[in-house]
């Protein structure tokens, strides 16, 4: 029995209820009878609220902004969290039960983050810098303080711009925001999944990697049909292994105690990295139950165990020391708190159990589904949760469909959850021995002990003196602190409610592609915590997320309501309908059109640019003191580029309204990673000690890139011989303000002109392209250019302009598999103009003159047609452009070569 | 401020348990809806996630920014959220 005529059925059924609603009666009923008759075909029952499997390929853009925490006022130039997200998955059948699943998801985040809270009134938290007339620079996290307490230890407030006292006593507290740099997270998943008439079995693993983080995981889960089908139970396991190699930042670092952590910590460089690890175990069984012809209910109960390293390595804990004998000596002055900083501990093990309840109802003269959700969740760290949850999903007809969507969270504070914690013992006591003498230790042998012996000596443990050398290297022993074994200010674990709403807008338009839009508010609030009682409003913040996605279904749509034909037969036909030209190789863009009016192409366009090995200036190698001397403008240079990687992700959205113009549409998104090195013979390396000590020299920065679009028009079209011109533009929806992080005092600054992430300027881009075929043989030539329309963009510069020709020659080994090989020559100006804002000047690649020049490549390729079968009309090509001369403006690093990949899909 | 009812909420969580257990094989036993009466269930907005793109997103937001454990536990991964 094929599986596969079941989704069409219902899907031609549904087509033609559309159409009938409401306007005959008696047609719903012919409807109903064939529905039925296909349902009662023995394993063709579909499980409630389970889609069949649909091939299908799947991507997504997604943004998340965060609004401003609340810093009462603070001057500071600390800049929200965003991330965006990209995100790209596929559904393969491999046989009629069998499916083949993968997804990537890729995001970048960048902003500040809390570190730790403290009371509004210390002398440190988020403290201003004011560079020229009084503006703010920046803030930096002072985490070691002093506050003023009166006898109840309420803080005595402080003048948030002076830090002078104000007299009157001040409960708030504050979150200690410190900055980041983007870091790009990267995630791959793989599925196999095979379906009985009654049951389904599925495995999944992969992993995700972040330059601190890396975690892989498995599960495998299934489905068991009872009932006829009218019941369903689920089950799956799940374990994840994450590695934890945190690279405490430098500027907070040598403020925060990390004494629990000591046999963690190891140093690379100038950096400590915290190392450990985590597992995680996850087991959930569940249930689906038809209730009526319009209702069902899902539910299931979950359990999680965890164990391992569950901190936040990057959250701190504030401590206040309070002397006891100071707060004991009878006066009534204020006391002095000092506040300190030390790396959260949470419990080794954590066991959460949660439970989900779903039910979801049709509503009839709405044709619409409502859905009702419920979870609860207890586990051991007290942190008990309930979400409510709510949504409407409303067809409006013409493939379009409306869901707005609410959502009510609430839980209640981890037990070891403080904004911070009193403590009444001193800071730094010595340690004394019985005799009175305190006691010294030496750092590389803490053993061996001292003591101090009359003013300025030392013994050792058998009272005999030491010399000067060894006494300069003793530190002193302090009273081991009592402190709490558990404790985190992390802001998660707090108490509070969280009310969101959203709505999601989806198209299906002609031939299976379908879009969607989602939009979503979400505000947190202490004061929203069920039964009140929540964190105070310090931690309260917003966020929104937007995201725009494209959903091709590649299985061939057929017209047929009942399926009654073989659907892969019916592709091949379809596919066998056009003509094929043999398409250019990979790396050219707008390289051919579609043959026919009404015709539409989706593609994913994937390229890789690599450069490193050698610095070079104009066609020769650069050694490092000329590089100092002469690659950035009069200065010395500090550093410069060892290697860089970009890539960059393209879907390729094509339609042709008539035979002769096609329009195209084509977002693209970028991720670029650059490592520094310096140079060796730097004259003054203070200057660059700021720099050298942030996050090991690795730059990163990834999201949202220019998006094109263009029309091609066809000049020439006879037999063996095409032409067309592309008029394309290019929009400047990719960032061009990307910052680095400060250090210390310092400002980051605008990353590197290469690290931004479009030109931020209109761009023109034309390109005249010739093809041409003989039996197996096919050939062609391009002519393209990138003219940049504006002055100058929003960051002060301008990418300069660019020229490109390239010919290639094509032979077609099989009929589906057809070998290339190109030329191009590239001509590439110089950047215009110049930042004019900060940038930190560190290298050749932040002045505009390193920038451009002439390049010959040689590319070499294979384009493949999928000619028949489940997947025709199919078509992937890729190649790799190999540099043969290159001719740099100014200092750059050399080029390595770049890869080109593409996928297309006719329909 | 802080509340410790970890313990109680435990205690209180085995009786819901029993009873979705209960109400789920009630439930089995007396709904009858023929196949041909499942054409409303089979819609597309009936669909349990009728929109997993967006479950997906929205799933892993909630869990870097909550203390709830992940929506989407059985798929695993997820990285650090540490921001």
């Amino acid at each position: 029995m094929h599986r596969n005529k079941k989704p069409q059925c219902y899907r031609g059924c549904r087509k033609l209820s559309d159409h009938s609603s409401g306007s005959a009666v008696h047609s719903q009923h012919a409807l109903h009878a064939l529905t039925s008759a296909a349902l009662v075909l023995p394993g063709l029952l579909l499980s409630p609220g389970h889609a069949s499997a649909k091939e299908r390929i799947n991507f997504q853009y997604s943004r998340y902004q965060e609004g401003e925490r609340n810093l009462y006022g603070a001057p500071h130039s600390l800049k929200p969290i965003t991330a965006d997200v990209l995100h790209g998955s596929g559904l393969f059948s491999l046989t009629d039960r069998t499916t083949f699943s993968f997804s990537y998801t890729q995001d970048t985040w960048s902003g500040a983050t809390p570190i730790t809270s403290t009371p509004l009134a210390t002398t440190g938290g988020n403290r201003a810098y004011f560079g020229k007339g009084g503006v703010v620079a920046g803030a930096s996290p002072i985490l070691q303080s002093d506050v003023l307490l009166n006898r109840d230890l309420t803080p005595i407030g402080r003048d948030l711009f002076t830090k002078q006292l104000t007299g009157d006593v001040d409960p708030r507290s504050v979150l200690v925001m410190v900055s980041a740099s983007p870091e790009t997270r990267r995630q791959a998943t793989f599925g196999l999944s095979h379906e009985w008439n009654e049951a389904a079995i599925n495995v999944a693993g992969g992993f995700s990697r972040e330059r601190d983080y890396k975690s892989s995981f498995g599960n495998i889960g299934g489905r068991l049909d009872f009932n006829q089908k009218l019941t369903t139970v689920k089950f799956n396991g799940g374990y994840t292994f994450s590695e934890i190699g945190a690279i405490l930042d430098h500027d907070s670092s040598p403020y925060i105690n990390k004494d629990a952590y000591i046999q963690n910590i190891v140093r690379r460089g100038s950096s400590e990295i915290l190392r450990d690890d985590r597992q995680d175990w996850v087991a959930n069984v569940g249930l689906t139950q038809v209730l009526t012809k319009n209702a069902y209910i899902d539910a299931s109960i979950g359990y999680t165990h965890s164990s391992g390293f569950l901190e936040n390595p990057y959250k701190a804990m504030s401590f206040i020391f309070v002397d006891p004998a100071e707060l004991n000596n009878g006066l009534s002055t204020p006391v002095t708190g000092r506040v300190r900083a030390f790396i959260e501990q949470r419990p080794g093990t954590r066991n959460q159990v949660a439970l989900n309840a779903k039910y979801v109802h049709y509503i009839s003269p709405f044709n619409a589904a409502m859905h009702l959700g419920y979870r609860l969740s207890v586990d051991d760290w007290g942190v008990n949760t309930h979400t409510f949850d709510a949504s409407w999903v409303q067809p409006l007809g013409s493939g379009w469909t409306l869901t707005p969507r609410i959502r009510y969270y609430s839980q209640d504070s981890a037990s070891f959850y403080r904004p911070y914690l009193f403590t009444q013992q001193t800071y730094q006591k010595p340690q004394i021995d019985s005799l009175g003498r305190e006691i010294y230790f030496n750092p590389t042998n803490p053993d061996a002990l001292y003591f101090r012996s009359g003013v300025f000596g030392y013994v050792d443990q058998n009272g005999n003196a030491i010399d000067d050398a060894v006494a300069q290297t003793l530190q002193p022993k302090y009273v081991p602190y009592q402190l709490p074994k558990n404790f985190s200010s992390d802001h998660r674990l707090a108490g509070f409610g969280a009310l969101s709403g959203g709505v999601v807008l989806s198209k299906l338009l002609a031939k299976g592609v379908a879009l969607e839009a989602g939009f979503e508010y979400y505000t947190r609030a202490g004061s929203m915590q069920i039964g009140g009682g929540g964190s105070s409003s310090f931690t309260d913040f917003d966020y929104y997320v937007a995201n725009a996605a494209v959903k091709f279904d590649i299985e061939p749509v057929t017209s047929s309501p009942m399926g009654g034909q073989d659907s892969s037969a019916m592709s091949h036909n379809h596919a066998a309908s056009h003509h094929h030209h043999t398409i250019p190789p990979a790396g050219i863009m707008f390289g051919h059109m579609l043959d026919k009016a009404g015709d539409f192409m989706a593609g994913y366009r994937f390229m890789y640019n690599w450069t490193g090995g050698n610095m070079m200036h104009g066609t020769h190698k650069a050694a490092d003191q000329r590089i100092i001397d002469q690659g950035c403008s009069g200065q010395d240079c500090q550093f410069t580029p060892a290697n860089m990687d970009m890539r960059m992700h393209m879907i390729d959205l094509m339609y042709a309204p008539t035979r002769w113009l096609n329009v195209m549409l084509m977002p693209t998104f970028m991720d670029m990673d650059m490592n520094l090195r310096e140079l060796s013979g730097v004259k003054d390396p203070l200057r660059s000690a700021a720099h050298s000590s942030h996050a090991g020299l690795v730059h990163e920065t990834g999201a949202l890139s220019d998006t094109y679009f263009s029309s091609l028009v066809k000049l020439l079209d006879i037999s063996g011989h095409r032409i067309h011109v592309n008029l394309g533009l290019s929009a400047p929806t990719g960032k061009t303000d990307i910052e680095m992080r400060r250090t210390h005092t310092e400002e980051g600054g605008l990353i590197h002109f290469g690290m931004q992430l479009g030109s931020g300027t209109w761009d023109f881009m034309p390109s005249l392209t010739y093809v041409g075929e003989r039996s197996r043989w096919s050939w062609g030539a391009q002519l393209s250019g990138i003219k940049r329309l504006e002055e100058k963009n929003k960051s002060g510069y301008r990418l300069g302009d660019m020229v490109q020709a390239t010919t290639w020659g094509g032979f077609d080994l099989t009929h589906w598999l057809t070998a290339t090989v190109r030329g191009a020559y590239t001509w590439q100006d110089r950047i215009h103009r110049d930042f004019d804002q900060f940038n930190a000047r560190m290298g050749p690649m932040d002045f505009p003159s390193n920038y451009g020049g002439q390049f010959w490549d040689m590319g070499f390729g294979v384009n493949a047609r999928i000619p028949a079968g489940r997947f025709a009309g199919n078509r992937f090509g890729i190649e790799w452009l190999q540099p043969i001369s290159n001719d740099f403006n100014g200092f750059q690093l050399n080029r390595q070569g770049s890869l080109a990949a593409t996928w297309s899909y006719h329909f | 401020m802080v509340k410790n009812c970890s313990s109680l909420s435990k205690l209180k969580i085995l009786p819901v348990i029993l009873q979705a257990l209960i109400l789920s094989i009630v439930f089995t036993g007396c709904a009858n809806v023929a196949p041909w009466e499942r054409g409303n269930l089979a819609q597309p907005q009936m669909e349990l996630e009728p929109y997993p793109l967006q479950s997906e997103i929205q799933s892993h937001n909630y869990s870097s920014r909550e203390a709830a454990p992940s929506h989407k536990s059985t798929s695993g991964g997820g990285g650090c959220g540490c921001y």
